[in-house]
C-alpha cells in the first residue's frame, strides 16, 4: 500500500492505516456507483431504487447477507492463488483451470470414497482438490523456471483445456444416469457442512483461515521475507544464495493448490455436483481481486466482499427492473476501472 | 468421408475461422505495440451486439458492420485509457474490460435477442456457378470473408513496410528507447489500439452478421481468448495468423465430421488439441525468446514526463 | 492530505446513508414491484397457432376471481433458462406463462430470463419469493432440484417444473409430449427427403433428446424403410456458431432435412435455408420465420392452457401435485402450418397420421424396436412407458450416431 503522509501532521484518528485503505475503496466504489447509476439512467431506470435494491437485497436481510457470503468464499480463495505467486513476481492467471482440475480430482474422491465418513472423505477431497490444482499449475512454473515461456500465457491457455478435461471425464465417466452434463448428486459426507440453515459453508473457514496463514507467513516467517527480497530483485536474491527456481515452481504449485482448493470448495460446499463451466470467472475475479488489492489479505477480504455484494445484489434488478442480469458486470467493471485508474496508491508493488 | 464432407471441413473452417482471423490479426497489431488485450471477450461482444442491433434497426448489414467496426475501437480505447494513461495493469484491465463488455452487450443486445435480421449477402466463389448448389453454397461467402485474407497481408504490409508499423514495432520492443528515438510510444499505442480494435469489431461482425445470424448473450464462446492463443501460435505474424485461425476452426469442423461418421473419440478431448499445439510450438519455438514476442509486452511505460 | 481525510469521512458518510436507506424499507416487506417485468413487444413474426381442443378434464372456465384491494389473486415467479425471445424453448414457455394472464386478468407475473444454472436459479426463486410469488413456474431442466430444495423451506409456496420428475407436498412437474409430434414430423420428413439422409443437431444425449430422434426415425420410417437420421451434437444449448458448424456438416454429408432439439432453432434453420435445405421446427412456433423457403412445419410447446388450469387450481386453493403430461390430442403441443414447398399430398398424408396418433390408433414406441445393434429393445407387443423414455440410451436402427 502507499506510504501513509507524515504522520505528524495527521489526526491521531486518521493515523492507523485500516482508514486509509477502508476510506479509499469506499471513496472508490462510491464514483463507480455513480457511473453505473448514469448508465441505469440512461437505460431509464431509476437508479436510487435500484441501489436500495441492491443493498436491501443484500444487507438488509439475512437470507441476503448469507447470500453475499456464499459468493464470496470461492472468490476469497482465488485471490489468495494469485495473491501467493505475485509474491515472488510471478503472474498466475491459471487460476480458472486450477480450479477445475482441482475441482475434478476432488469430485473423483467424492464419487470413489463414498463410504468414507465425512471428516475423512472431505480431508481427501481437499488434498486431492489441492494435488489437482498444483498439478495444473506445475506445467507453467516448471517451464517459466527452465526460462522457456512466460507463464502468463501458458496459464492462460491451460485454463481453456481445464474446462474440456472436465467436460470429457463427465461425459465420459462420471455421469449421473439422467443428466449428462453433470455427476450424480455427492453424497452428504462429501458435502461440506452449512451454517444456520443458510447456503453459508464450511468453506468460509477455510478461505478466513487460508488468509489468516497467508498474513502471518508473508510478514512473519523467513520464507516470507525471502520471497519478498526475490519479488523485488531476482538477481541479487539468486546470488544470495536463495534458490529461485525451486521457489517459483513451489510457489507455482502452491498457488495452483490454493486454486485447486477453491474448486473443491464450490463443488463440494456450494454445489454438491461437478457441472459443466461451473466456474463463472471465478479464476479471474480472482485474480482482479488479488492484484487491485495488492496481495494484501485484508485488502482482498474488503474487495471480495464489494464484488460479491455487487454480484448477488444484482440478481435481484433483474426481477424488479427488467435489466438483463448480465447488466451488473458494469457496476462491476466500473469498480474495476475506478480502482485501476489510481495506480499511485498501490505503486511500488506491482508494476 | 466424401469429398463433400472434406470440402465441407475446409468451408466450415473458413466460415468459422474468418471473425477468429480478423480478431487475431487486431491483436497482433495490439501485442506488436506491446499490449495484451485479455478483454477481446468484452470487446468482441460488445461489437457484435452493436452491429446486430443497428442491423436489426436500419434493416441494412452494411451499416451494422460499420457499427460493429466503431465500437470494437471505441472498447479498445478505453483500454487505451486504463493502461497508456493510468498506467495501470494490462492483465487486470483487459479483465475488466472483459466484465464491461459482458455487461453492456447484454444491454444493447436486450430488445434485439432472437431477432431475425438481413444478414451479409453471400456472392458464391467466381467460377463455380456450373456445380450443383449443395457445392455452391459451400462457397458462397459475404463480403467480410473474401476481404479476411486481404486484410491479413494488409496487416503485414503495415507492420512490416511502413514507417509507422516500424515505429509501433519499436515501441513493442523497447518503448523507452523507441521514446529516445523520437518517436511518440504513447500515441502509437492509443493508435495501434483502435486500429486493433476496428479489426476485432469486424471479426464481432462476421460472427453475428454474417455467420450465426444472431444474437445472444456471451455468444462469442471464448473467441476473444482464443486469439490471444492464436497471436502466440502464430508468433506475432499476421500472415501465419490465417494458418492458425484455419487450424483452429477446422479441428472445430473436423471433430464434428468425426462425430456423424461414429468415431468415438471424445468431443472434448478433439478440442483441446489446437491449445496443446499452440502450447508445443511455444515450447518448441520459446515465447520469450526475441525474435517471437515484442520484449516490452505487458510491462507498463512509465514514460519520462 | 487534508483532500484524503475529507474524501474519507465523505466516503464513510455516504455509505452510511446508503446502509440506512438499505435497512430501512428492509423492516417491512416490499411490496410487489408493479410487473416491470413483463415485456410488452411481441415478436411481429409469430404465427399464433390457437390451441385448437380444449383439455378434457379441465373446467377452461377459469373462475375470474375479482382482483381485491389488496393486491393481485396470484403472485407467479417463472424462471427461464434463456432469453424469452428466442424463438425457442424459452419463447414457447414464456407465451405458455403469459397465456395466465391473458386467462385471467388479475393474476401478476414476475420473470426472469437466463437463469441456466442451479445457483442463480436458487437465488432468483428466493427472490420472486421475497418478492410475494405464490406460485414459481421453472421451466428449465437444471432448475428442478433447486426447486426442489426450495419446496422443503417454502412449503406455502407452490413449486412446479418443466419436464422433471420429482415429486412432493408442494412441487409437481408438467410437460407436453413430444414423442408423438416428432413421428409426425418424422413422416412428413421422410416423405419430403430425396437422398434418404435426415440431420439432426443435438445439444446434448439426454434421455428425452434420443427418444424424440428415435420416434423422428420411426416416424420417417414408416414411410419411406431406407431413411436414415444422422446425430451431431453441440455439448451446448445455445452455442449458436457450433450450431452453424453442425449443421453445415450434416448438410455436407448429404442430409437434406435438417431438424435440431436445442434451445433455440433460429441459427439452424437459418444455416439450412442459406443452403437450400428443408428444415423442421422445433420448441415455438416462432420459428417458422427464420426459414421462409424450405420449412417443411415444426412442432412446439402450447402449454398455456395447462398452465392457466394450474393457476386457477392455486387460487381456489385445490391444487394438488400431478405429473402433468399432455400431447398434441390437448392442444400442448402445436403443429406449426406447412411451408409452401410441401405439396398437397404430403400434407393430406401428414395430417391423416396425426388424426391416427390422436385418436391412438398408432402407437409410436410399440414392439418390436431394435436398436442400433440388432438388439431388441422393445419387445413384441410392449410399449415403452414415460419413464422408460426418459432414460433412453440407445438409438433405433436407422440413427446413425452415438447415443452416449
Amino acid at each position: 500500500m502507499s506510504q501513509i503522509a507524515n504522520p505528524i501532521t495527521r489526526p491521531v484518528f486518521f493515523r492507523y492505516r485500516i482508514w486509509d485503505v477502508v476510506g479509499r475503496y469506499l471513496l472508490m466504489v462510491l464514483l463507480a456507483l455513480l457511473l453505473f447509476g448514469v448508465i441505469l439512467l440512461i437505460s431509464g431506470k431509476d437508479p436510487i431504487q435500484s441501489y436500495k435494491d441492491i443493498f436491501s437485497s443484500t444487507l438488509g436481510s439475512v437470507y441476503g447477507f448469507s447470500e453475499v457470503l456464499v459468493a464470496m468464499i470461492p472468490m476469497l480463495i482465488t485471490a489468495l492463488a494469485v495473491a501467493l505467486p505475485s509474491r515472488v513476481g510471478l503472474i498466475n492467471v491459471g487460476g480458472e483451470g486450477q480450479l477445475y482440475i482441482g475441482a475434478a480430482f476432488a469430485t473423483w474422491g467424492a464419487l470413489t470414497f463414498k463410504d468414507l465418513p465425512a471428516w475423512a472423505l472431505l480431508s481427501l477431497m481437499v488434498l486431492l482438490g489441492m494435488i489437482g490444482g498444483a498439478f495444473w499449475a506445475f506445467i507453467p512454473g516448471y517451464l517459466k523456471a527452465i526460462g522457456l515461456v512466460n507463464e502468463t500465457i501458458t496459464t492462460l491457455l491451460l485454463n481453456s483445456v481445464a474446462p474440456k478435461i472436465i467436460g470429457f471425464l463427465i461425459f465420459g465417466f462420471w455421469h449421473s444416469p439422467m443428466d449428462t452434463v453433470k455427476t450424480a448428486n455427492f453424497v452428504p459426507a462429501a458435502r461440506l457442512p452449512a451454517f444456520l440453515g443458510t447456503r453459508v459453508h464450511l468453506g468460509l473457514v477455510i478461505a478466513l483461515a487460508l488468509l489468516l496463514l497467508f498474513w502471518l507467513v508473508m510478514k512473519y516467517t523467513r520464507w516470507g521475507l525471502e520471497m519478498r527480497s526475490i519479488w523485488g530483485n531476482p538477481q541479487a536474491a539468486k546470488r544470495n544464495g536463495i534458490p529461485i527456481n525451486t521457489y517459483w515452481i513451489t510457489i507455482m504449485c502452491l498457488g495452483g493448490a490454493i486454486a485447486g482448493l477453491a474448486g473443491m470448495v464450490q463443488v463440494s460446499g456450494f454445489y454438491g455436483v461437478l457441472l459443466l463451466n461451473f466456474s463463472m470467472g471465478l479464476g479471474f475475479m480472482g485474480f482482479l481481486i488479488s492484484w487491485l488489492a495488492a496481495g494484501d489479505p485484508f485488502g482482498i477480504f474488503l474487495m471480495s466482499f464489494v464484488v460479491a455484494m455487487i454480484t448477488t445484489g444484482g440478481n435481484l434488478l433483474q426481477l424488479t427492473h427488467d435489466l438483463p442480469y448480465a447488466v451488473i458486470n458494469i457496476l462491476l467493471a466500473f469498480t474495476l476501472f475506478v480502482v485501476l485508474a489510481r495506480p499511485t496508491l498501490i505503486k511500488g508493488k506491482k508494476a | 468421408m466424401s469429398l463433400l464432407s472434406i470440402l465441407g471441413v475446409l468451408s466450415s473452417a473458413i466460415f468459422s475461422g474468418t471473425s477468429l482471423l480478423y480478431t487475431t490479426l487486431g491483436e497482433v497489431i495490439d501485442e506488436r505495440s506491446g499490449i495484451v488485450n485479455l478483454g477481446l471477450e468484452g470487446v468482441l461482444l460488445v461489437s457484435a451486439a452493436a452491429g446486430f442491433a443497428v442491423t436489426s434497426w436500419s434493416g441494412n448489414p452494411f451499416l451494422g458492420v460499420f457499427t460493429a467496426l466503431l465500437a470494437g475501437g471505441l472498447m479498445n480505447l478505453i483500454l487505451g485509457y486504463l493502461v497508456i494513461h493510468r498506467q495501470a495493469n494490462q492483465l487486470a484491465s483487459g479483465l475488466a474490460l472483459m466484465f464491461f463488455g459482458f455487461g453492456l452487450s447484454a444491454l444493447i443486445g436486450k430488445s434485439y435477442v432472437g431477432t431475425k435480421i438481413n444478414a451479409l449477402p453471400r456472392i458464391p466463389l467466381p467460377g463455380l456457378s456450373g456445380l450443383p448448389h449443395l457445392y455452391t453454397s459451400l462457397f458462397s461467402f459475404d463480403l467480410l470473408i473474401y476481404l479476411s485474407i486481404p486484410a491479413a497481408f494488409l496487416v503485414s504490409w503495415l507492420l512490416f513496410r511502413t514507417r509507422w508499423g516500424l515505429s509501433l514495432r519499436a515501441v513493442g520492443e523497447n518503448a523507452e528507447t523507441a521514446f529516445a528515438s523520437g518517436r511518440n510510444p504513447r500515441l502509437i499505442r492509443y493508435q495501434a489500439l483502435f486500429i486493433g480494435g476496428l479489426l476485432a469489431g469486424l471479426g464481432a461482425a462476421h460472427l453475428s452478421l454474417a455467420y450465426t445470424m444472431t444474437w445472444t448473450e456471451y455468444m462469442t464462446a471464448g473467441r476473444g481468448f482464443i486469439a490471444v492463443a492464436l497471436v502466440i501460435f502464430s508468433k506475432w505474424h499476421p500472415v501465419r495468423a490465417i494458418a492458425g485461425a484455419l487450424l483452429f476452426s477446422g479441428a472445430v469442423a473436423f471433430q464434428l465430421l468425426l462425430q456423424s461418421s461414429g468415431v468415438q473419440i471424445s468431443p472434448f478431448l478433439l478440442d483441446t488439441i489446437p491449445y496443446l499445439i499452440t502450447l508445443l510450438v511455444l515450447i518448441a519455438w520459446g515465447g520469450t525468446r526475441k525474435q517471437s514476442a515484442p520484449a516490452s509486452l505487458g510491462r507498463i511505460y512509465y514514460g519520462t514526463e | 492530505m487534508n483532500q484524503k481525510i475529507f474524501y474519507t469521512v465523505t466516503a464513510i458518510v455516504m455509505s452510511s446513508v446508503l446502509l440506512l436507506a438499505a435497512c430501512a424499507p428492509a423492516a417491512t416487506p416490499a411490496p410487489p414491484e408493479a410487473p416491470t417485468a413483463i415485456p410488452t413487444e411481441v415478436p411481429t413474426a409469430v404465427p399464433t397457432e390457437p390451441p385448437t381442443a380444449a383439455p378434457v378434464e379441465v373446467a377452461t372456465e377459469v373462475p375470474t376471481t375479482v382482483p381485491t384491494a389488496a393486491g393481485p389473486c396470484l403472485t407467479i415467479g417463472a424462471l427461464y433458462g434463456g432469453p424469452i425471445t428466442d424463438a425457442g424453448y424459452n419463447e414457447a414457455m414464456h407465451e405458455s406463462v403469459m397465456a395466465i394472464k391473458q386467462n385471467i386478468a388479475c393474476v401478476e407475473i414476475i420473470e426472469a430470463e437466463n437463469v441456466p444454472d442451479e445457483a442463480g436459479a436458487t437465488t432468483t426463486m428466493e427472490n420472486m419469493i421475497q418478492q410475494g410469488a405464490q406460485m414459481i413456474i421453472a421451466t428449465a431442466f437444471n432448475h428442478q432440484y433447486p426447486a426442489l430444495t426450495l419446496s422443503q423451506s417454502h412449503p406455502d409456496v407452490i413449486f412446479e417444473h418443466a419436464g422433471g420428475w420429482e415429486m412432493g407436498a408442494n412441487f409437481a412437474n408438467f410437460f407436453g409430449e413430444p414423442p408423438d409430434a416428432w413421428y409426425l414430423m418424422g413422416v412428413a420428413a421422410g416423405k419430403m427427403t430425396t437422398s434418404n439422409k435426415l440431420g439432426f443437431v443435438a445439444a446434448f444425449p439426454l434421455g428425452w433428446t434420443l427418444t424424440f430422434i428415435n420416434a423422428f426415425e420411426l416416424g420417417a420410417q414408416s414411410v419411406n424403410p431406407d431413411v436414415q437420421t444422422i446425430v451431431a451434437y453441440t455439448f451446448s444449448w445455445g452455442d449458436r456458431a457450433k450450431e452453424a458448424d453442425t449443421t453445415n456438416s450434416l448438410i455436407n454429408q448429404g442430409v437434406d432435412v435438417i431438424t435440431m432439439h436445442v434451445d433455440s432453432p433460429s441459427t439452424v434453420l437459418s444455416t439450412a435455408e442459406s443452403r437450400g435445405v428443408y428444415s423442421i421446427g422445433f420448441q415455438s412456433l416462432a420459428a417458422q420465420q427464420f426459414a421462409p423457403e424450405y420449412w417443411i412445419s415444426g412442432t412446439g410447446y402450447t402449454l398455456g392452457d395447462k398452465l392457466t388450469w394450474l393457476a386457477s387450481t392455486v387460487i381456489d386453493g385445490t391444487w394438488e401435485p400431478i405429473f402433468l403430461r399432455c400431447g398434441m390430442a390437448d392442444g400442448c403441443m402445436a403443429v406449426a402450418p406447412f411451408g409452401a414447398k410441401v405439396p398437397a399430398e404430403v400434407q393430406d398424408y401428414v395430417n391423416q397420421v396425426r388424426a391416427d396418433l390422436e385418436a391412438g390408433n398408432i402407437i409410436v414406441f410399440k414392439g418390436p424396436i431394435l436398436d442400433q445393434d440388432g438388439n431388441v429393445k422393445v419387445a413384441e407387443g410392449e410399449e415403452l412407458t414415460d419413464d422408460m423414455m426418459s432414460s433412453v440410451d440407445w438409438f433405433v436402427k436407422g440413427v446413425v450416431g452415438s447415443p452416449k
